[in-house]
């Protein structure tokens, strides 16, 4: 009785509008970055070159930031604005004002900065390291971007905080719980971002000051680099705890471990930066291990999402009267779009996590440090894990929010869109791993390195990426194709937005969880920790500065 | 002897509802692919440096 109401629960139509309004900018985002990275796989196989005096390093800054930046920014803020609008039971004006002033301080932002992209002034990759310099109005728009997330974040936070008053003593619903976390996370890890862009980055690129401190500028990027990609996974644990069960039919396995997991990754995803810093000179050594112990703490919440994803599986398998040891596999629902792209993603996970283990295991870094491994890592976890799950998602979400369904054909082409981005992952991912353990660069346009033996090694593998690269664009076209059709021809009528209930419901999280005082003094306490001594250090024992250097060609 | 049949089906079908051997299963097996990609990394890094 309670879930037949549940289901027809909407997402409030105007807060439809603006989590539509982010996802069109995602799904552009996707396509022209899409074609980026299907030239970058053609310009490095070597049987190709960009016309019209396109550079390499362009594409790629493009690819990054449209990918890495804006794509998942979107996705996930609007995302995340239409489950806290579902499970709260919708904004009210003052939070959705502040969600279209985020939203449009964020496009305002991104188009400053691709602007000066395409114009070749900003060819920087998506990490905009120093001491490559951009020009100004570049940093300009991302701290826009980081500045509209901030204001588009506090939409959920202003909501979360009216259910909280509202209902006093209850634990918060566990979609909006893990939204806001999600959000407080984004908002501490860009002050560090903000911090180089602001004070570092825009007056030195403004001509105010002459020299930039690199390793300064990069730790606080890191500071906020490594939380970044945790920003874009927790989105999908969302989905995997909260809203899959609901999909296949059965229940959450635990309410409170899945917010204990939530919680667990606010405190270790931000103070572990010098993971990325790990053949990095001028850092020392014993701080960048404590940061890698701090980092296999991850280990933990991700090990406890496994675990409880199996049981909710094998629960639901043997509720429907499946036996033996992996009986509960097969009853799964297979040819339910919902459930099967993001299942996908999940098990990309498997090897995406088993890589992680190996890039943060210390001196093992140095096997596959900055070569095209790292790409291969990241494209399981980001560009397949994750993206997959979003875009299950959305093939439920679209059509909820525009008031249409996802029809036969279209779960079935959606269902094909997961195996093909699956196949053509499998070759370009699977290359680039196997590239990476040769020593093969990432970051690289193609070359022979003179002739070299080694890179000549490399080749056959750069071909097995751009045909893995061409099968991962077709992906891209029909999910633009599902997407299209969801958003705007797809037949009227009710599309579910699927929300869980746990297993036990009488046992209620404990409220601990939501003391907000208390996980963000230990987060607070863990980055002074980590970063104190060793950014003193860092400052105290400076170089010289740095100039800027534009290594790139100009139109 | 009827009856001691019926009985034990109903045990083992009490038994199966709420076993989670699968998980564990599942679990190991992650466990182990984690350790073998580990270790095979490992040896290269042993090789090299
Ligand atoms: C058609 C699908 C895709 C193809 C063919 C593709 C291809 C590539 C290639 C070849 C590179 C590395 C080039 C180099 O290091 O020189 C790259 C980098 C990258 N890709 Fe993708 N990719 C695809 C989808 C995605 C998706 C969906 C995401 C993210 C959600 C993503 C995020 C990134 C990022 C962040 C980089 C790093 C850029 C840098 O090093 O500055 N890619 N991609
Ligand atoms: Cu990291």
């Amino acid at each position: 009785m309670i879930t037949s109401t549940a289901a027809k629960v909407k997402v409030d139509p105007r807060d439809a509008k603006l989590s539509m309004a982010h996802f069109f900018v995602a799904f552009s985002a996707l396509a022209l970055g899409g074609l980026m990275g299907l030239l970058q796989t053609l310009v490095r196989s070597g049987k190709w070159e960009l016309p019209w005096g396109i550079d390499y390093y362009q594409i790629l800054t493009v690819h990054g930031v449209l990918m890495g930046l804006v794509l998942t920014t979107f996705f996930i803020m609007g995302f995340q604005y239409a489950a806290v609008s579902r499970t709260t039971g919708g904004h009210s004006s003052a939070a959705r004002r502040a969600g279209w002033i985020g939203f449009w301080v964020m496009l305002v932002g991104t188009l400053m900065a691709a602007t000066m992209v395409l114009l070749k002034e900003a060819s920087v990759l998506y990490t905009f390291y120093a001491p490559l310099k951009a020009h100004w109005i570049f940093y300009l728009g991302l701290t826009f971007v980081i500045v509209g997330s901030w204001i588009d974040g506090a939409a959920q936070i202003m909501t979360y905080a009216r259910w909280r008053k509202n209902n006093p003593g209850q634990p918060s619903p566990l979609l909006s719980f893990m939204a806001v976390i999600n959000t407080v996370m984004w908002i501490v890890a860009t002050l560090g971002v903000a911090a180089t862009v602001l004070f570092q980055l825009l007056p030195w690129s403004l001509g105010l000051v002459d020299t930039v401190d690199v390793l300064v500028s990069r730790t606080l990027f890191w500071y906020f680099g490594h939380p970044l990609v945790y920003f874009w996974l927790l989105p999908a644990y969302m989905c995997w705890y909260a809203i899959i069960p609901k999909i296949i039919g059965g229940k959450i396995f635990s309410d409170s471990l899945a917010r204990l997991s939530f919680i667990l990754f606010l405190l270790f995803s931000i103070p572990v930066g010098f993971h990325h810093q790990l053949t990095e000179p001028g850092i020392d050594p014993a701080w960048k291990f404590f940061q890698v112990i701090l980092t296999f703490m991850v280990v933990i919440p991700s090990l406890m999402t496994a675990f409880s994803l199996f049981a909710t599986f094998e629960r639901y398998g043997r509720s429907k009267g499946a036996t033996g040891l992996f009986g509960w596999f097969r009853v799964l629902p297979w040819g339910d779009a919902r459930f099967i792209v993001p299942f996908i993603g999940m098990a990309a996970f498997i090897p995406a996590g088993a890589g992680g283990i190996i890039n943060a295991s210390n001196q093992m870094d140095q096997v596959v440090h900055n070569t095209i491994w790292i790409t291969g890592h990241f494209h399981l976890t980001a560009a397949t894990s994750v993206v997959l799950t979003f875009f299950g998602i959305s093939y439920w979400l679209v059509p909820h929010l525009t008031g249409r369904r996802l029809t036969k054909a279209m779960n079935k082409l959606a269902i094909i869109q997961a195996w093909v981005w699956f196949i053509g992952m499998v070759f370009m991912s699977g290359s680039m791993h196997i590239q990476g353990l040769l020593g093969g660069p990432r970051r690289s346009a193609f070359s022979t390195y003179g002739g070299s033996e080694q890179a000549a090694e490399w080749i056959p593998y750069q071909i097995a990426q751009a045909v893995g690269g061409t099968i991962l664009f077709l992906g891209i076209i029909l999910v633009l194709i599902i997407f299209v059709n969801l958003a705007f021809f797809a037949p009227k009528g009710e599309e579910e937005f699927p929300v869980a209930e746990a297993e036990n419901p009488e046992e209620k999280a404990p409220m601990v969880f939501e003391n907000w005082k208390l996980w963000l003094g230990i987060t607070a306490a863990l980055i002074l920790f980590a970063y104190t001594i060793p950014f003193i250090d860092i400052i105290q024992n400076a170089p010289p500065g740095s100039k800027g250097f534009q290594t790139w060609s100009k139109w | 002897m009827a009856k001691t049949v019926l009985k034990t089906n109903q045990k083992t079908e009490m038994e199966d509802r709420s076993s989670l051997k699968g998980t564990l299963a599942s679990v190991f097996f992650l466990g182990i692919f984690i350790i073998v990609t580990w270790v095979s990394v490992y040896y290269l890094f042993v090789d090299r440096f």
